[in-house]
């Protein structure tokens, strides 16, 4: 084992009925640089409540992480991974991909990064300079989707104050969130004001947060959008 | 860099998308500049680009000249209703904004965004030399295994992962695909594309049918610079809804 280990926190939603499968590892070269040194996952209920915690083995490559929440009653729990490696595993950023489908859905599934929480070595994340203003743009055209930002805080200790700002031309709409630590949030955004078509969002937090865009399909509800947000202002 | 020096290669800066319009699905771009929104001295307008849509046989099929008012604007580009694959290459000076491909059959969208990387030119003797070696190696379903990558795809009995190769030079790629599967059997297949051509790999063929989703184990190694992206597919695989997906 290195002596010089690296840490990676990072962080999904999950919903109940989903086939959701994450990679833990970066698939890459020889395979003994797949295996992490630890993992370590817990599910968070919305107030922050652990809810489920399991020591993952580390050779596994893929963690099915629907069947590990099985038929919990949550409608959303954040799960974060603990992870310790050597940093050989991950050559470019601790990025890992994860990919979502509604079981029986005629949607096309969906294969989305993982949010890097930091949690660990910084200096590693490509983002050692402010990375808790993000910005995702929209289609301006009309479809038959709600949109929402999800956001989860992954501290052990500070209460988070974020802002999510809904962009309508010229105009603008802010919430305010708070989410307490292990806690999280889907703030829904409204997809026109008064016929102007929201544009885009951003969200602004004091520390990195978990952060996805959300978008669902207006009548099943099910996921279509599972993204990432982008962070410029670094 | 040192054999690519020795072998003439040029490597151009280049932003691409990937592109799938399909019966029933559109395909349009999201172009916006809103990273300049905090870049002193770059927030002024207008911010021209223009669009080049290359098809699966790297022919050009479509050019749009587009401009965006300010760093705040958002300019969507439909990428026509033929049928088809391939890949995109925004040209700007300006945009340094991640852009949008978005997949929509009317009701709702899926997006991704494209990747700011380069597109290999080979001098003529360089590229002659590939095409004989590669041309010899091939009739062993072999390919010269210049560049790699490995990717987890998914196999499930409602839902997919399809792989859309790209080309990104100006000679022939010979791409060799190596599936293995959870046994450990090996499933090995050679595409060629064409310079700036795209296959739309359908892994579902190359791998047993199954009861749940699982992942698979994916190698691709090729003669000249590729990459890839994700297609998901659902229970009416390709006539159905599809999202692409980036990956680092």
């Amino acid at each position: 084992m290195s002596s010089k280990l690296s840490g990676l926190l990072s962080a999904t939603f999950a919903e109940p009925a989903y086939d959701h499968l994450v990679e833990l590892v970066h698939q890459r070269d020889a395979t003994a640089h797949r295996r992490l040194t630890s993992v370590r996952m817990s599910a968070h209920d919305a107030k922050g409540r652990e809810v489920l915690a399991l020591e993952v083995d580390p050779a596994r490559e893929i963690f099915d992480l629907g069947a590990a929440l099985g038929a919990r009653s949550e409608p959303r729990v954040m799960v974060l991974f603990d992870a310790r490696y050597d940093a050989a595993i991950f050559p470019y950023r601790p990025h890992h991909y994860a990919y979502l489908h509604a079981r029986g859905a005629a949607d096309a599934p969906l294969y989305y990064a993982v949010n890097a929480t930091l949690g660990g070595v910084p200096d590693r994340i490509g983002a050692t300079n402010i990375n808790n203003i993000e910005t995702y743009v929209f289609r301006p055209r009309a479809f038959a989707e709600r949109y929402s930002v999800m956001l989860g805080n992954v501290s052990r200790f500070a209460t988070a104050q974020a802002q999510v700002i809904a962009y309508y031309g010229t105009e603008r709409v802010g919430h305010q969130v708070e989410v307490p630590p292990k806690a999280h949030a889907e703030t829904p955004l409204a997809a026109d004001l008064e016929g102007v078509r929201l544009s885009r969002v951003e969200t602004k937090a004091p520390f990195r947060l978990a952060s996805y865009v959300v978008g669902r399909r207006a009548e099943s509800r099910q996921l279509v959008l599972f993204d990432h947000l982008f962070t410029y202002a670094k | 860099m040192l054999a690519r020096a020795l072998l003439g290669v040029r490597r151009e800066r280049t932003y691409y998308l990937p592109w799938i319009v399909r019966p029933g699905l559109e395909c349009t771009l999201l172009l916006s500049n809103v990273e300049a929104r905090f870049k002193e001295g770059f927030t002024r307008g207008p911010c021209p680009a223009t669009v080049i849509q290359y098809d699966a046989r790297g022919r050009t099929v479509g050019r749009y000249d587009v401009s965006l008012r300010d760093p705040t604007d958002a300019v969507e580009v439909g990428l026509g209703d033929t049928p088809g694959h391939g890949f995109a290459a925004v040209v700007s000076d300006r945009i340094d904004s991640d852009l949008y491909v978005t997949l929509s059959d009317g009701t709702s969208y899926t997006a991704t965004h494209g990747r700011h990387e380069f597109v290999e030119h080979y001098p003529p003797w360089t590229a002659a030399v590939l095409a004989a070696t590669t041309a010899l190696l091939a009739l062993a379903g072999r390919t010269l295994p210049a560049f790699a990558r490995d990717q987890y795809v998914y196999v499930g009995p409602d839902s997919r992962s399809h792989v859309l190769v790209m080309n990104l030079s100006n000679v022939t790629n010979r791409v060799r695909v190596v599936l293995a599967s959870a046994d450990g059997a090996a499933r090995r297949l050679l595409v060629r594309l064409p310079p700036r051509g795209t296959h739309l790999l359908d892994v579902a063929r190359l791998a047993d049918p199954v009861s749940v989703t699982r992942a698979c184990r994916l190698r691709l190694e090729g003669n000249a610079w590729f990459n890839l992206y994700l297609v998901g597919a659902g229970a009416r695989d390709l006539d159905g809804p599809l999202s692409l997906m980036h990956v680092k």
